[in-house]
This record gives C-alpha cells, sequence and structure tokens, in this order.
C-alpha cells in the first residue's frame, strides 16, 4: 500500500474528472458533490502520506520506480522527502477549499471548472513527487492547460489577455527547461554510457562548470518565470487579478511554489557550483522584488492586485532565504512557502467572499465593515497579521528564519531585507484599515450580509493552520530538516562542511567560484593546445 | 540492371495490386448503380484501404523486380501511415460527397485510392526511376482532386495552382536527377551511393559544381512538395481553395511522400555528401537553413490568419520545418524521430481537418471566428479540436510533445556529438522560439471556440463516419502520448534499415 | 556531350523563366513541356556518353514523356475548367486568394 499511496495521491483526482465527464452539466450540484468529495479523499490520502512519513529518516520516501518509455530511459519515478510532502498537502488542502469556496460563484460551465480543478491537482501534486526529469516537466505542462482554461473562461473582464499572456510566459521558460533537460540527458549518458533522466542518478554525476552555468540559467529561468522573481514577474498581476477566485488561491498558493520548489529540487542539487556562482544576482533580484513589490503593493487601489503585489514580495522572501544557503535561511524559505500558500491563499479566498456580495474590489469602495461584517473582520485580520509576519502566527516563524539566514550570510542583504517586512506591515494594515475600520460610508455597504457556515468551514481550517505553525512549527520543521541538509551538503560538498559557521560565506562563496572558473579556463585552454 | 522477374517478387506488391483494383472496384461500383450509391461507395473505398492494410501486414519483408521494389520496415512503416491518412480523408469526407459531389462520389474515393497507390509504390522504390513514377502517380490524382469542385472558382483555382507548382517542382527534381544519373551512370540509389563516393574520391572534388547543382534542384523539387519556404506560397492557396478533407490529405500523405523521397534521395543517396567534411556538397546547412525558414515563415504567418484552413496550411509549413530538424541529424536518433513526428503528425492533422470539415459542414465557413461559442453547444467535438491542436503544439502529455521532444534530442545529440555540427543548437533554438508563436494561434482557435461569451448559433451533428474519425484521431494522439513505445520501438529500427 | 548538356541547360532555363514570366495559363504549360523535354535529353545524352552499358536513361525519358503527357491533360482539363469560370486563361484571373 505504501508504495503505491503517491500514484494514488496524484491520478485520484484525475479518476475524479473522468467520473465528473459521466455527470450530465444540468446537475451542478451532483457536479459540485462529487468533485468535493474526490479532492477531500484526495486530501485524506496526503494526510496518510504525512502520517507514513518517517520524520527522520533522509532522502527519498515511499519510492516508487517503474520503466515507462524504457527505449529512452524514461522511468515513472516517485518519491518524495519533508519539503515536497509539505506541499502536496498544502496542494490538497487549498484545493478543497477551491472548491468549496466555488459553490455559489462558478455558475457557468460548472463541469469543465470542476474538471479543470481536479486535472490541475494532479498536476500540481505530480510535480512535487516526480524524480525523473522528464516526468517533472510533464507534470510541469499539464497544470499548464487547465489554468489556461480556469483564466480564459472564469476569469474576469480581460482574461483572454490575462490567459494568454501566462501561457506564453511560462511556455518560454518550459521549452528553455526542456532543452537544458535534453542536454543533460545526453551529457549523462556520455559520462556514464547509460541513458536516464533520474534526478537521483543524475545527481551523482558532476556536471562540468561551464555547462552547469548554461544549465543552471536555463532551468533557472523557467523557475524564475514561475516564482516570480523580479523582471519576470508581469504576468502575475495580470494572471491574479484576472482568474476567478478558485484560480487565484491555486496560483499564488501552489503555482508559484513550484517555481522555488524547483530552484531547490532541481538547480540547487544538480547545479550546485553553478548556483553559487549565480548567487549574488539571484540575491540582488529577490531583494528588488522584495522592495518593488511591496512599494508598488502600497499604491494599489484594488485589494486583489494589491495581495498579488504582496506575492512578488513574498516570494522574494522565499527566494532570499533559498540563496542564503544556510540551514536557517533555507528551512525558513521551505515553511515560508507553506506559510505564503495558507495565507495569501486565504486573503484571496476572503476577496472573492466580498467581491461576491458587492462585485468591486476597489479598496476606496469599502470602509466599516467591521460594524456590518464582524466575523468576516475577524478572520482578515487574522490572515493580514499572519500575512505581515507577526509573531504567534505562520509569517512569523518563516520570515525570522529566512532574516536570520539573510543576515549570517550578508549583513547588507538582512538589513535591506528586513525594511521589507516593515514595508509590508504598512501597506497590509493601511489597505486593512480602510477597508473595515471607519465609518460605513457607501451605503450599498450597510445591506451586506456576514459569512455563511459554508465560508466559515473555508476559513477555520485556514485559522487553525495559521496558529499551528505559528505557535508549534516542530513537526514540520522535523520533515523537511532532512531534506534541507541534503541539499545544503550537496551545496558545501567542496570546500564548507557546513554553511552555518561561516560569517561572511558569501563573499567566500564568491572568490571560490571565481577560482573554480579560473581552474576550469585554464584546463580549457591545454585542452585546446 | 538485369530484366529479371522471379514470380515471387509479384507477392511483394500484393497491397499496391489490391489497392489499384479496389480503386477500380470502386468507381465501377459508383457507375453501376447509376450514381445512386450514397455512402455504400464511401464504406467501400474504406474497406478497401482496411484490406489493404491487412495483406500489407501478411506480406512481409522482401524485395522484388531487382532492386527496384523493396518492402523494408521504412516502406512499411510510411505505407501505414499513408493508408491511415487516406482511410482518414475517406472518412471525413461523407459530408462533402453527399452534398457537393453527389454525381462523382466514385471518382473522388477512387482517386483518393489511386494517389495511396503512388504514395504506397513511392514509399517501396528503391531506385529513381519508380521513385519519379510513384511521385507522379501519388500528384496526378490529387490535382485533379483539389480542383474537384468544378463550379467554385477557389477550388478550380487551388487545383490549376497546384497542378502548375506540382508539374514545376517534377521538373526540376527530374533534371537534379538526371545529373545524378549523369555522375553515378545508374539509377539504383544505394548503387548510386557507391558510384557517387567512388568518382568523388577520383576527382578530388571536381564533380562538386554540377552535384551541388543536382542537390539544390532536387531540394528545390522536393521542398516544394513540402512547401518549405520559399517554395512554400502555394500551399495556404491550395489548402484554402481544395476540398477540406483533400487539403487534409494533402498535408499529411503528400507531404509524408515527399518526406520518404527525402529520405530516399538525400539520406541515402547522398549520404556520404551530408558531411561537412566532404566539401562542397554540405546538403545538411541547407536543409537546416530550409528548416529554419518553414519554422520561423510558417509560425508567423500562421498567426495572422483568420481562415483556419489557412492558419493550418502555415501550421503545416512549420510542421514540415521541425520533421526537417530530424533529418538534419544525421544520426540514429534522426530518422527515428521523423518517422515518429509523422505518425503523430497523421492523427492530429487530420483529426483537426475532420472537425474543420464538420464545422464547414455546419456553418459553411472556414473562419475561426464562426468557432465562437461552440464549446457550449458542441462540447465533444471542441474538446477533441482543442486536444488535435494542443497535440500540434506540442504540449505533453499529448504525442505531438513526444514527437517534438524526439525532433529535438536528436538534434542535440547530434550537436554534441562533434564540433562541425554545433549550429545544429541554433536550428532547436529557432524550433523552441517558434513553438511559442505556434502556441499562440492554436491557442488562439481554443480562445474562440472556449472563452467567448455567447454560445454558438450552431449545433455540430457529425456524420458516423467523421466521429469515427475524430475517434481515431482521439485515440492516437492520447495513447501515443502515454505509451509512445510501441511506434518508437518501431520507429528506432528504421535508420537501421536505411543504412544498410 | 558538353553541348547536349548546354542544349538542355538553356532549354531548361527558357523553360523556368517561362513558367515564372507566362501570364497566359496554356504558355505556362507548354514552358513546363520545355523543361521537362530538357531533361530528357539530359537523360539521353547521359545515357549515350557515360552509362553506355544499359537503356535506363532512355527508359526514362520515355517514361518522362508519358508521365508528362498525362500531367498535361489534367492541366489541360483544368485550364477548361478556368476558362468556364472565369472567360479567360490568364494567370492573373484567378487569384481570387492572395499568393
Amino acid at each position: 500500500m505504501e508504495h503505491l499511496i503517491l500514484p494514488l495521491v496524484i491520478f485520484f483526482p484525475s479518476i475524479g474528472a473522468l467520473l465528473l465527464l459521466l455527470v450530465p452539466e444540468r446537475q451542478a450540484d451532483t457536479i459540485r458533490g462529487v468533485s468535493l468529495i474526490v479532492s477531500f479523499v484526495t486530501m485524506l490520502l496526503s494526510f496518510a502520506v504525512y502520517y507514513w512519513f518517517d520524520p527522520v529518516a533522509s532522502g527519498m520516501q515511499f519510492e516508487l520506480n517503474q520503466l515507462w518509455i524504457a527505449s529512452v530511459g524514461i522511468n515513472f519515478h516517485l518519491g518524495i522527502d519533508g519539503i515536497s510532502l509539505l506541499l502536496i498537502v498544502l496542494t490538497t488542502i487549498l484545493t478543497v477549499l477551491c472548491i468549496l469556496s466555488s459553490w455559489r460563484s462558478v455558475t457557468k460551465g460548472v463541469k469543465g471548472f470542476h474538471i479543470s480543478m481536479l486535472v490541475l491537482a494532479t498536476g500540481m501534486i505530480g510535480v512535487f513527487c516526480a524524480l525523473d526529469l522528464f516526468l517533472f516537466y510533464i507534470f510541469w505542462e499539464v497544470m499548464l492547460i487547465p489554468m489556461y482554461f480556469i483564466i480564459g473562461i472564469w476569469g474576469g473582464p480581460r482574461k483572454i489577455y490575462a490567459a494568454i499572456k501566462f501561457v506564453l510566459f511560462t511556455m518560454i521558460g518550459s521549452l528553455l527547461m526542456l532543452v537544458a533537460l535534453i542536454y543533460i540527458y545526453f551529457e549523462f549518458h556520455s559520462l556514464t554510457g547509460e541513458y536516464s533522466f533520474d534526478l537521483l542518478q543524475i545527481m551523482s554525476m558532476q556536471v562540468p562548470y561551464q555547462a552547469q552555468l548554461w544549465l543552471f540559467a536555463a532551468f533557472a529561468l523557467a523557475f524564475a518565470i514561475k516564482v516570480p522573481l523580479f523582471p519576470f514577474h508581469t504576468w502575475l498581476p495580470d494572471a491574479h487579478v484576472e482568474a476567478p477566485t478558485a484560480g487565484s488561491v491555486i496560483l499564488a498558493g501552489v503555482l508559484l511554489k513550484m517555481g522555488t520548489y524547483g530552484f531547490i529540487r532541481i538547480c540547487m542539487p544538480l547545479f550546485p557550483e553553478a548556483t553559487i556562482a549565480y548567487l549574488p544576482y539571484i540575491c540582488i533580484l529577490s531583494i528588488i522584488a522584495i522592495i518593488y513589490g511591496a512599494l508598488v503593493s502600497m499604491v494599489q487601489k484594488d485589494i486583489k492586485s494589491l495581495v498579488a503585489f504582496s506575492s512578488v514580495s513574498h516570494m522574494g522572501f522565499v527566494m532570499l532565504g533559498l540563496f542564503a544557503l544556510n540551514q536557517n535561511g533555507v528551512e525558513g524559505s521551505v515553511m515560508q512557502m507553506i506559510n505564503h500558500g495558507v495565507s495569501t491563499g486565504a486573503l484571496f479566498l476572503l476577496v472573492g467572499m466580498i467581491y461576491e456580495r458587492r462585485h468591486t474590489r476597489m479598496i476606496a469602495d469599502f470602509g466599516g465593515l467591521a460594524k456590518v461584517m464582524p466575523a468576516f473582520s475577524v478572520f482578515f485580520m487574522i490572515v493580514t497579521l499572519s500575512s505581515i509576519g507577526l509573531p504567534l502566527t505562520n509569517g512569523f516563524v518563516g520570515e525570522f528564519l529566512i532574516l536570520l539566514g539573510a543576515f549570517k550570510a550578508n549583513v547588507v542583504y538582512g538589513i535591506v531585507a528586513a525594511s521589507g517586512v516593515i514595508l509590508a506591515a504598512c501597506y497590509m494594515l493601511w489597505m486593512y484599515q480602510r477597508v473595515v475600520f471607519g465609518k460605513v460610508t457607501n451605503a450599498q455597504n450597510e445591506k451586506l450580509s456576514d459569512l455563511s457556515p459554508r465560508e466559515k468551514l473555508i476559513l477555520v481550517p485556514i485559522v487553525v493552520l495559521i496558529f499551528w505553525i505559528g505557535i508549534y512549527p516542530k513537526p514540520f520543521f522535523e520533515r523537511i530538516e532532512p531534506a534541507v541538509k541534503d541539499v545544503l551538503t550537496k551545496i558545501n560538498g567542496a570546500r564548507l562542511s557546513s554553511a552555518d559557521d561561516g560569517q561572511d560565506a558569501a563573499q567566500m562563496f564568491i572568490d571560490e567560484s571565481k577560482e573554480i572558473s579560473t581552474v576550469v579556463i585554464d584546463e580549457g585552454v591545454t585542452a585546446d593546445e | 540492371m538485369e530484366a529479371q522477374l522471379p514470380p515471387y517478387s509479384i507477392k511483394m506488391m500484393l497491397p499496391e495490386l489490391f489497392l489499384f483494383v479496389w480503386a477500380l472496384v470502386v468507381i465501377t461500383f459508383d457507375l453501376l448503380t447509376r450514381r445512386k450509391s450514397g455512402s455504400a461507395v464511401g464504406y467501400l473505398a474504406m474497406l478497401g484501404l482496411v484490406i489493404c492494410g491487412g495483406i500489407l501486414s501478411i506480406t512481409g519483408y522482401g524485395r522484388g523486380f531487382g532492386m527496384m521494389f523493396i518492402n523494408d520496415p521504412v516502406a512499411v512503416f510510411f505505407k501505414v501511415i499513408f493508408l491511415g491518412a487516406a482511410f482518414m480523408a475517406i472518412g471525413s469526407s461523407f459530408g462533402i460527397t453527399n452534398r457537393k459531389i453527389v454525381n462523382h462520389r466514385g471518382e473522388y474515393f477512387g482517386l483518393i485510392l489511386l494517389s495511396t497507390v503512388g504514395m504506397m509504390f513511392l514509399a517501396s522504390s528503391q531506385e529513381l526511376l519508380s521513385l519519379y513514377i510513384g511521385l507522379e502517380l501519388t500528384t496526378i490524382p490529387l490535382f485533379v482532386l483539389a480542383g474537384f469542385f468544378k463550379d467554385d472558382r477557389k477550388s478550380v483555382e487551388s487545383g490549376i495552382k497546384y497542378m502548375i507548382m506540382g508539374a514545376l517542382s517534377s521538373a526540376l527534381l527530374l533534371y537534379g536527377i538526371s545529373f545524378l544519373y549523369g555522375l553515378s551512370g545508374t539509377t539504383d540509389i544505394v548503387q548510386m551511393k557507391i558510384n557517387l563516393a567512388v568518382t568523388q574520391l577520383a576527382n578530388e572534388g571536381d564533380i562538386g559544381v554540377i552535384l551541388i547543382l543536382a542537390t539544390v534542384t532536387i531540394l528545390a523539387g522536393i521542398g516544394f512538395k513540402l512547401a518549405l519556404p520559399p517554395f512554400h506560397q502555394w500551399a495556404p492557396d491550395v489548402y484554402e481553395g481544395s476540398p477540406t478533407p483533400i487539403a487534409a490529405f494533402l498535408s499529411v500523405g503528400s507531404k509524408a511522400a515527399g518526406i520518404v523521397a527525402f529520405v530516399k534521395i538525400m539520406m541515402l543517396g547522398l549520404e556520404a555528401f551530408y558531411d561537412p567534411v566532404m566539401k562542397p556538397n554540405d546538403w545538411g546547412i541547407l536543409v537546416g537553413v530550409l528548416a529554419i525558414a518553414a519554422m520561423v515563415w510558417g509560425n508567423v504567418a500562421a498567426v495572422r490568419q483568420s481562415n483556419i484552413k489557412r492558419m493550418l496550411a502555415f501550421s503545416s509549413i512549420a510542421q514540415a520545418g521541425y520533421i526537417m530538424i530530424g533529418m538534419v541529424a544525421m544520426n540514429q536518433y534522426g530518422l527515428a524521430a521523423v518517422g515518429f513526428y509523422t505518425f503523430v503528425y497523421m492523427f492530429a492533422n487530420m483529426g483537426a481537418f475532420a472537425i474543420v470539415t464538420v464545422v464547414e459542414d455546419q456553418t459553411g465557413s472556414c473562419k475561426i471566428s464562426s468557432y465562437a461559442g461552440l464549446s457550449r453547444t458542441s462540447p465533444f467535438l471542441s474538446a477533441a479540436l482543442a486536444v488535435f491542436l494542443l497535440s500540434l503544439a506540442g504540449i505533453p502529455p499529448l504525442a505531438g510533445f513526444f514527437a517534438k521532444y524526439y525532433v529535438f534530442a536528436a538534434a542535440i545529440a547530434m550537436a554534441g556529438s562533434s564540433n562541425g555540427h554545433t549550429w545544429l543548437y541554433w536550428l532547436v533554438g529557432v524550433g523552441l522560439l517558434t513553438t511559442v508563436f505556434a502556441l499562440y494561434y492554436y491557442a488562439n482557435v481554443i480562445k474562440t471556440a472556449y472563452f467567448a461569451r455567447e454560445a454558438s448559433p450552431y449545433r455540430l451533428r457529425p456524420l458516423r463516419p467523421a466521429l469515427l474519425v475524430i475517434a481515431i484521431g482521439l485515440l492516437g494522439v492520447l495513447i501515443f502520448g502515454v505509451v509512445p513505445e510501441t511506434i518508437v520501438d518501431f520507429a528506432r529500427d528504421l535508420p537501421y534499415y536505411i543504412a544498410h | 556531350m558538353v553541348n547536349y548538356l548546354a542544349l538542355a541547360a538553356i532549354l531548361f532555363a527558357i523553360g523556368l523563366f517561362g513558367v515564372i514570366t507566362r501570364r497566359n495559363t496554356i504558355g505556362i504549360l507548354m514552358s513546363l513541356e520545355l523543361m521537362f523535354n530538357a531533361v530528357n535529353i539530359n537523360f539521353v545524352t547521359f545515357n549515350k556518353f557515360v552509362a553506355t552499358d544499359s537503356l535506363v536513361g532512355q527508359l526514362f525519358a520515355i517514361f518522362i514523356v508519358v508521365v508528362a503527357a498525362a500531367e498535361a491533360v489534367v492541366g489541360l482539363a483544368l485550364v477548361i475548367l478556368v476558362y468556364r469560370n472565369w472567360r479567360g486563361i490568364d494567370s492573373d484571373k484567378y487569384s481570387i486568394m492572395k499568393w
């Protein structure tokens, strides 16, 4: 059973989608019910995975390695470590919440919507489970199409523009990834004489430094578009704002994490030297993203685009933590991926809820909601605080560790990034104040009904998660620690046994990388002669 | 070449002979029923193709008529593609035959079968004369088919344009072939390969100029057949004007025939002159340039088309460019990739054209705008169209993705294997970049069908054979997306046979 | 041999030029025939001077004559259709679709 649990989690939603094909379009409630049950069972299955997961063991668990396309060496290789585990659980929980949240808001094309959601779930979970690069790529692309439909059919006024922009951006990145993939494949063949896309096997291979630089760039571009890192972020506000609530939640909650997950699962362990070489650039871009995202958020008039830009800022934190390359930073990043999924997902859900009532998302249209919708305001408050990173909420745990890691790596980075936290507090609280406090200025707001039981049911698990991670994060850290250590040993393999004791680690990395590059160049010259 | 006709050699040609006879049977049947045969004649033609496939499967490998006719795995592989394309073209034709050409059903189906005979003959030819005959047998019926709507100006126009271009390309091809004959003194392709290399070595490269002339004219001739820029102008017009199933058959069957001709002449006959070492006859770079032109021009021009048939015409120009990448990667993966690509392309393209035919039957229009809102009224067909287009765009896990993957992988493997071929990286780069354009215009059709505000006024009711074609296409695209193994394994052996 | 080849080349070039520049469809078809005949001369020449041991070249030429005739039949039939539809056979008439 334990070996089959991963494929079961991955493909159960797809089976549900096939089942939905048989339900006639008119029975909208049956469709919603079936899809809810399917996603709920998927969630329970992912809990079972969590339960069976051995927190102390390092390496991959629940591995399943099946030949798929033998002639080309493509395997159906699945397996998870702590990082994937948490992301899978996050994905399944958010999928359930999304389906619940679209109960009333999606009324046309119900069948298509739920089929898309379930196929999307398969793609997302698959990405987090895949240990074969080819399989990874396929799952990565599989979620592209349902998302395209979700944005394009059920989205807002500029949905078509947003959908096509989203697809083209992602496609450009993933095509580069495909080339890099094929290159690694043949590189692996020339070194070992075997054809394989297997991530674990390829990890044991030493890629030449020059090739690493190119390959890292190709993969990093694909992932950076997804994250999105600063200059590649322009698709995100469009996609987030135009997507329906469920689409925004999944986009922010899970799809962005696939980018950072790609960095930690593929880029870092496969190309450690290149990681070090590119380190300063990525750190600087992340910091620009943090500050830029925060500043742009501040001037947004639309709540949804405010949340969208705050995602750019938060994902900048995650990237910075990852590339601090020390235990604290990386663990904090992984934790922050989950936190961002939970709290930003919740923000989008809340925005969706008031949008359903008022059909506007402009901050100026609201004010004084505390009086009309007390329950909503309380939930909104908790989520806002978690997004800012107040102690006792989940956001604090992640951001604190990331900043700690950043300070250890480079003090300047740490200081600049910390100012991002302050900016985040500014724009979030200012927005909250304008929406919730004060007098009811707009007559239309007076009649608003408070949250329905269904909506409370959606928000309660999120609040539980917010406080659970905020107060007792140990079970989560326990599970990601071995995985993070694996990645870091790979990176520090050459000179630094542990990044924790490097006072000015970044500088040392840079020096080291220069040395390596000169060595390689020398070698190249002699080889040519 | 001795004029021996061993008795067993006829057996090798059984499928072709059967199909030829069957085409006559189909035409006669239509005449005997005084043109009132209805759909029966179409089903008869489809039945013939199935039986022919059966005969093909029991014929086995071998050769006949000296070296002129050969049934090796390469030939059989492409014959299956031809039969499949013809089957699907006929299957999607019933709407047209029932409305527009009620009085000429027999000829219509019969000519498709005859053209298929030509393609199969071409696939088996191992000799320039029979190759030329096969090519002409393929195209002459297609001239007639393209202009089949006698009173429709567009159709007649496409017929005459296709005829002129087809004849011109044959003339160019023949001119090149005549020089190959002059240089090698033989028309047998394998013998030619040897003789050319010997002459080349003996004269220390002096035959270069004439060989370049031959290579260029042959490439121009095949380039016309494959619609590679700059020889592509006829394709959009002919596709737009001719009956839609014929356009589909042109884009798959006729294109595959061109690919076979290319494989036979360039990859087999002029194999020695691929490598840059044998300068100045490096046809690899020449084809590479054609491939780049095809991918760029095909994909860019497709973006601004408003007629779906023209769009698919440009897209098929681009697809030919991708196939050419596999050709240029002259290694063990290259030909396998070409084979797999063509095979998968058949399913996706024939399926897409079948849906275009259904829509045209119902709405009378091929404008992309007439697809608006189809997803509400005809969810199955819209979903099928989306699957076909996404497969053509190369989105996993559909079969089209694996096809593109194999082609690119072949080129990258070749580029990495020796220093003289690093330009192949550029080819791959251009291919990837243009794929994004391709995704854009394919997605544009899907967008029109799915994201429209109002439901379409049409509810599509495809005829049963058309549904069968669409189902076959869907199955092909989906199954070979999940388990490409079966075909890949078969295609992997092709290079071995071509190099024997 | 060179003389024959040169003759063929000139014929071929004239034919190609004709196909490209002629506006009358019959003229285009005649130019195509010129090209085919240039190829025929090539084949026969090569058969006579290079590959003397067999008659493949001459055989090829005969086949080309036959096939070209078939092509011309279809071509002329199409020309008649063009004439019926447009009342004229100039190639710039039938360009309702852009080339």
